[in-house]
Protein backbone atom coordinates (compact mmCIF):
# COMPACT_ATOMS: atom_id res chain seq x y z
CA UNK A 1 0.00 0.00 0.00
CA UNK A 2 2.80 2.34 0.69
CA UNK A 3 4.10 1.64 -2.37
CA UNK A 4 0.66 2.45 -4.52
CA UNK A 5 0.84 5.76 -2.24
CA UNK A 6 4.26 6.56 -3.25
CA UNK A 7 3.54 6.09 -6.69
CA UNK A 8 -0.18 8.26 -6.38
CA UNK A 9 1.78 10.74 -4.64
CA UNK A 10 4.53 11.16 -7.66
CA UNK A 11 1.80 11.01 -10.35
CA UNK A 12 0.02 14.01 -8.77
CA UNK A 13 3.25 15.90 -8.32
CA UNK A 14 4.12 15.15 -12.10
CA UNK A 15 0.91 16.58 -13.36
CA UNK A 16 0.96 19.63 -11.11
CA UNK A 17 4.73 20.76 -11.86
CA UNK A 18 3.61 20.11 -15.85
CA UNK A 19 0.91 22.60 -15.18
CA UNK A 20 3.13 24.95 -13.32
CA UNK A 21 5.81 24.71 -16.10
CA UNK A 22 2.94 25.35 -19.18
CA UNK A 23 1.55 27.81 -16.89
CA UNK A 24 5.17 29.56 -16.91
CA UNK A 25 5.55 29.13 -20.35
CA UNK A 26 1.98 30.73 -21.30
CA UNK A 27 2.98 33.71 -19.09
CA UNK A 28 6.90 33.98 -20.62
CA UNK A 29 5.34 33.95 -23.88
CA UNK A 30 2.66 36.51 -23.15
CA UNK A 31 5.79 38.77 -21.43
CA UNK A 32 7.53 38.17 -24.86
CA UNK A 33 4.84 39.15 -27.04
CA UNK A 34 4.32 42.18 -24.70
CA UNK A 35 7.25 43.25 -25.03
CA UNK A 36 7.68 43.38 -28.97
CA UNK A 37 4.09 44.57 -29.23
CA UNK A 38 5.65 47.63 -26.91
CA UNK A 39 8.72 47.71 -29.04
CA UNK A 40 6.72 47.64 -32.57
CA UNK A 41 4.62 50.47 -30.78
CA UNK A 42 7.49 52.41 -29.62
CA UNK A 43 8.43 52.06 -33.25
CA UNK A 44 5.08 52.82 -35.30
CA UNK A 45 4.89 55.77 -32.81
CA UNK A 46 8.30 57.22 -33.75
CA UNK A 47 7.31 56.76 -37.58
CA UNK A 48 4.05 58.47 -37.19
CA UNK A 49 5.45 61.80 -35.22
CA UNK A 50 8.04 61.67 -37.76
CA UNK A 51 5.65 61.80 -40.49
CA UNK A 52 3.50 64.46 -38.90
CA UNK A 53 6.78 66.56 -38.35
CA UNK A 54 8.04 65.84 -41.98
CA UNK A 55 4.03 67.21 -43.30
CA UNK A 56 3.95 70.04 -40.75
CA UNK A 57 7.60 71.49 -42.84
CA UNK A 58 6.30 71.21 -45.93
CA UNK A 59 2.93 72.86 -44.83
CA UNK A 60 4.95 75.51 -42.85
CA UNK A 61 7.09 76.19 -45.86
CA UNK A 62 3.93 76.72 -47.93
CA UNK A 63 2.28 78.72 -45.15
CA UNK A 64 5.35 80.93 -45.46
CA UNK A 65 5.46 81.54 -49.08
CA UNK A 66 1.95 81.87 -49.45
CA UNK A 67 2.29 84.83 -46.79
CA UNK A 68 5.58 85.91 -48.77
CA UNK A 69 4.09 85.96 -52.28
CA UNK A 70 1.16 87.66 -52.09
CA UNK A 71 2.74 90.47 -49.77
CA UNK A 72 5.60 90.80 -52.70
CA UNK A 73 3.47 90.32 -55.61
CA UNK A 74 1.31 93.13 -53.76
CA UNK A 75 4.46 95.37 -52.85
CA UNK A 76 5.50 94.88 -57.04
CA UNK A 77 1.91 95.86 -57.83
CA UNK A 78 2.57 99.16 -55.00
CA UNK A 79 5.90 99.96 -56.85
CA UNK A 80 4.51 99.60 -60.56
CA UNK A 81 1.55 101.63 -59.67
CA UNK A 82 3.62 104.61 -58.26
CA UNK A 83 6.37 104.51 -60.78
CA UNK A 84 3.38 104.79 -63.57
CA UNK A 85 1.88 107.61 -61.66
CA UNK A 86 4.53 109.00 -61.79
CA UNK A 87 5.25 108.75 -65.81
CA UNK A 88 1.61 109.96 -66.31
CA UNK A 89 2.41 112.64 -64.04
CA UNK A 90 5.25 114.06 -66.31
CA UNK A 91 3.26 112.92 -69.51
CA UNK A 92 0.59 114.82 -68.71
CA UNK A 93 2.70 117.89 -67.89
CA UNK A 94 4.68 117.37 -71.34
CA UNK A 95 0.69 117.62 -72.60
CA UNK A 96 0.26 120.82 -70.91
CA UNK A 97 3.49 122.31 -72.50
CA UNK A 98 2.53 121.07 -75.74
CA UNK A 99 -0.89 122.42 -75.82
CA UNK A 100 0.77 125.73 -74.90
CA UNK A 101 3.56 125.75 -77.05
CA UNK A 102 1.90 129.06 -79.11
CA UNK A 103 2.94 130.89 -76.54
CA UNK A 104 6.48 129.86 -76.66
CA UNK A 105 9.10 131.48 -79.00
CA UNK A 106 9.77 128.47 -80.63
CA UNK A 107 6.08 128.21 -82.42
CA UNK A 108 7.07 129.17 -85.33
CA UNK A 109 10.10 126.84 -86.11
CA UNK A 110 8.40 123.90 -84.73
CA UNK A 111 5.11 124.70 -86.69
CA UNK A 112 7.36 125.16 -89.80
CA UNK A 113 9.15 121.78 -89.50
CA UNK A 114 5.78 119.84 -88.91
CA UNK A 115 3.99 121.60 -91.51
CA UNK A 116 7.16 120.66 -93.64
CA UNK A 117 7.61 117.23 -92.34
CA UNK A 118 4.11 116.73 -93.44
CA UNK A 119 3.84 117.91 -97.16
CA UNK A 120 7.22 115.62 -97.66
CA UNK A 121 5.27 112.92 -96.27
CA UNK A 122 1.89 113.34 -98.58
CA UNK A 123 4.17 113.27 -101.71
CA UNK A 124 1.77 115.93 -103.26
CA UNK A 125 2.24 119.34 -105.64
CA UNK A 126 -1.16 120.26 -104.32
CA UNK A 127 -0.98 119.27 -100.45
CA UNK A 128 -3.82 120.55 -98.75
CA UNK A 129 -2.29 121.72 -94.78
CA UNK A 130 -4.65 121.80 -92.10
CA UNK A 131 -2.69 123.51 -88.91
CA UNK A 132 -4.23 124.26 -85.74
CA UNK A 133 -3.04 125.27 -82.14
CA UNK A 134 -4.30 126.40 -79.00
CA UNK A 135 -3.30 130.67 -78.39
CA UNK A 136 -1.84 130.53 -82.05
CA UNK A 137 -2.43 133.74 -84.01
CA UNK A 138 -2.68 134.92 -87.70
CA UNK A 139 0.97 136.49 -87.24
CA UNK A 140 2.79 133.40 -85.72
CA UNK A 141 1.08 131.57 -88.24
CA UNK A 142 2.09 133.68 -91.30
CA UNK A 143 5.68 131.36 -92.00
CA UNK A 144 3.84 128.96 -92.42
CA UNK A 145 3.09 129.17 -96.17
CA UNK A 146 6.81 129.56 -96.69
CA UNK A 147 7.23 126.03 -96.43
CA UNK A 148 3.93 124.93 -98.31
CA UNK A 149 4.59 124.25 -102.39
CA UNK A 150 2.90 126.60 -104.70
CA UNK A 151 -0.20 124.69 -105.45
CA UNK A 152 -0.34 124.22 -101.90
CA UNK A 153 -3.43 125.33 -99.20
CA UNK A 154 -3.35 126.34 -96.00
CA UNK A 155 -6.53 125.86 -93.79
CA UNK A 156 -6.12 127.08 -90.21
CA UNK A 157 -8.17 125.92 -87.55
CA UNK A 158 -9.02 128.21 -84.52
CA UNK A 159 -8.96 125.29 -82.20
CA UNK A 160 -6.51 122.86 -81.53
CA UNK A 161 -6.36 119.99 -83.52
CA UNK A 162 -6.58 116.43 -81.61
CA UNK A 163 -6.30 117.96 -78.59
CA UNK A 164 -2.99 119.48 -78.19
CA UNK A 165 -2.87 120.61 -81.38
CA UNK A 166 -0.59 120.19 -84.64
CA UNK A 167 -0.83 119.58 -88.37
CA UNK A 168 -2.56 117.59 -90.62
CA UNK A 169 -1.52 117.23 -94.98
CA UNK A 170 -3.61 115.17 -97.28
CA UNK A 171 -3.19 115.09 -101.28
CA UNK A 172 -6.23 116.88 -102.61
CA UNK A 173 -8.16 113.99 -103.29
CA UNK A 174 -7.64 112.83 -99.61
CA UNK A 175 -5.97 110.10 -99.91
CA UNK A 176 -3.07 110.24 -98.35
CA UNK A 177 -3.32 111.48 -94.77
CA UNK A 178 -0.06 112.13 -92.92
CA UNK A 179 -1.31 113.39 -89.29
CA UNK A 180 1.37 115.12 -87.58
CA UNK A 181 -0.29 116.51 -84.60
CA UNK A 182 1.40 116.35 -81.26
CA UNK A 183 -1.23 113.37 -80.12
CA UNK A 184 -0.01 111.66 -83.34
CA UNK A 185 3.38 112.02 -82.64
CA UNK A 186 2.55 111.28 -78.98
CA UNK A 187 1.01 107.76 -79.91
CA UNK A 188 4.34 106.94 -82.89
CA UNK A 189 7.04 107.91 -80.13
CA UNK A 190 5.30 106.32 -77.03
CA UNK A 191 7.25 103.23 -76.60
CA UNK A 192 10.30 105.58 -76.64
CA UNK A 193 8.53 108.12 -73.99
CA UNK A 194 8.15 105.58 -72.04
CA UNK A 195 11.68 104.70 -72.14
CA UNK A 196 13.15 107.90 -71.73
CA UNK A 197 10.98 109.60 -68.73
CA UNK A 198 11.76 106.14 -66.96
CA UNK A 199 15.23 106.49 -67.91
CA UNK A 200 15.52 109.87 -66.90
CA UNK A 201 13.62 109.66 -63.56
CA UNK A 202 14.64 105.94 -62.46
CA UNK A 203 17.96 105.49 -63.45
CA UNK A 204 20.76 105.38 -61.07
CA UNK B 1 -6.00 3.96 0.08
CA UNK B 2 -8.57 2.33 -2.08
CA UNK B 3 -8.47 2.52 -5.89
CA UNK B 4 -11.57 4.63 -6.05
CA UNK B 5 -9.61 7.08 -3.44
CA UNK B 6 -6.83 7.13 -5.76
CA UNK B 7 -8.70 8.28 -8.78
CA UNK B 8 -10.47 10.45 -6.89
CA UNK B 9 -6.87 11.91 -5.61
CA UNK B 10 -5.71 12.14 -9.58
CA UNK B 11 -8.75 13.64 -10.41
CA UNK B 12 -8.13 16.71 -7.83
CA UNK B 13 -4.75 16.76 -8.60
CA UNK B 14 -5.67 17.59 -12.78
CA UNK B 15 -8.57 19.75 -11.56
CA UNK B 16 -5.66 22.12 -9.33
CA UNK B 17 -3.05 21.71 -12.57
CA UNK B 18 -5.82 22.87 -15.01
CA UNK B 19 -6.87 25.63 -12.69
CA UNK B 20 -2.95 26.58 -12.62
CA UNK B 21 -2.71 27.01 -16.22
CA UNK B 22 -6.24 28.35 -16.89
CA UNK B 23 -4.93 30.85 -14.08
CA UNK B 24 -1.93 31.56 -16.44
CA UNK B 25 -4.26 31.95 -18.98
CA UNK B 26 -6.14 34.51 -17.60
CA UNK B 27 -2.87 36.00 -16.83
CA UNK B 28 -1.46 35.89 -20.10
CA UNK B 29 -4.27 37.33 -21.61
CA UNK B 30 -4.38 40.16 -18.73
CA UNK B 31 -0.68 41.39 -19.86
CA UNK B 32 -1.79 40.99 -24.20
CA UNK B 33 -4.57 43.41 -22.75
CA UNK B 34 -2.91 45.66 -20.73
CA UNK B 35 0.34 45.72 -23.48
CA UNK B 36 -2.17 46.72 -26.08
CA UNK B 37 -3.40 49.50 -23.66
CA UNK B 38 0.02 50.72 -23.12
CA UNK B 39 1.05 50.37 -26.70
CA UNK B 40 -2.23 53.15 -27.58
CA UNK B 41 -1.02 55.10 -25.33
CA UNK B 42 2.30 55.18 -26.34
CA UNK B 43 0.82 56.39 -30.15
CA UNK B 44 -1.14 58.70 -28.64
CA UNK B 45 1.09 60.41 -26.83
CA UNK B 46 3.96 60.71 -29.20
CA UNK B 47 0.75 61.82 -31.78
CA UNK B 48 -0.20 64.30 -29.18
CA UNK B 49 3.38 65.54 -28.62
CA UNK B 50 4.51 65.55 -32.52
CA UNK B 51 0.98 67.40 -33.15
CA UNK B 52 2.34 69.84 -30.24
CA UNK B 53 5.58 70.13 -32.08
CA UNK B 54 3.38 70.83 -35.77
CA UNK B 55 1.44 73.45 -34.34
CA UNK B 56 4.94 75.14 -32.86
CA UNK B 57 6.72 74.82 -36.53
CA UNK B 58 3.37 76.14 -38.23
CA UNK B 59 3.32 79.26 -35.59
CA UNK B 60 6.76 79.86 -36.06
CA UNK B 61 6.67 79.97 -40.01
CA UNK B 62 3.65 82.19 -39.60
CA UNK B 63 5.06 84.58 -37.19
CA UNK B 64 8.90 84.35 -39.54
CA UNK B 65 6.73 84.98 -43.01
CA UNK B 66 4.64 87.85 -41.05
CA UNK B 67 7.78 89.15 -40.11
CA UNK B 68 9.19 89.38 -43.67
CA UNK B 69 5.84 90.44 -45.12
CA UNK B 70 6.91 93.38 -42.21
CA UNK B 71 10.13 93.92 -43.98
CA UNK B 72 8.77 93.67 -47.65
CA UNK B 73 6.62 96.22 -46.64
CA UNK B 74 9.41 98.59 -44.85
CA UNK B 75 11.32 98.17 -48.04
CA UNK B 76 8.43 99.29 -50.27
CA UNK B 77 8.00 102.17 -48.45
CA UNK B 78 11.52 102.96 -48.83
CA UNK B 79 11.59 102.25 -52.58
CA UNK B 80 8.33 104.37 -52.67
CA UNK B 81 9.78 107.31 -51.30
CA UNK B 82 13.20 106.93 -52.89
CA UNK B 83 11.04 107.28 -56.52
CA UNK B 84 9.09 110.54 -55.17
CA UNK B 85 12.15 112.13 -54.31
CA UNK B 86 13.45 111.08 -57.68
CA UNK B 87 10.17 112.09 -59.44
CA UNK B 88 10.63 115.85 -57.44
CA UNK B 89 14.64 116.05 -58.15
CA UNK B 90 13.85 115.39 -61.94
CA UNK B 91 10.66 115.68 -63.26
CA UNK B 92 11.88 119.06 -64.83
CA UNK B 93 14.61 116.73 -66.55
CA UNK B 94 12.42 114.40 -68.10
CA UNK B 95 9.55 116.80 -69.14
CA UNK B 96 12.54 118.52 -71.23
CA UNK B 97 13.67 115.54 -72.58
CA UNK B 98 10.34 114.61 -73.20
CA UNK B 99 9.30 117.92 -74.71
CA UNK B 100 12.58 117.75 -77.29
CA UNK B 101 11.74 114.55 -78.03
CA UNK B 102 7.92 114.90 -78.95
CA UNK B 103 8.87 118.57 -80.85
CA UNK B 104 11.51 117.44 -82.58
CA UNK B 105 12.03 113.45 -82.90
Amino acid sequence: MNTMSESLQKLQNRILSDARLKAQETIKEAQANAQQTLEEARRRAQKESEEIIAKARVEAENVRRSILSSKVRVNRLRILDEKNRIVQDIIHTVEDQLSSIATTDQFENTAQRFVAEAVKAVESDQPIVRIGFKDATKKNLDGMSRVLPKGGKLVIDEKPIDDFGGVIATDPEGRVVFNNTFKSRLERLDNQLLTLIASTVFSE
Amino acid sequence: MSGIDAVKKVVETETQARRIVDEAAAKAQKVISETREQAERIRQEAVASAQGRRDGILREAKEKAEAEALQSDQETEQILDTYRKLSDERKAAAVSKAMALIVNG
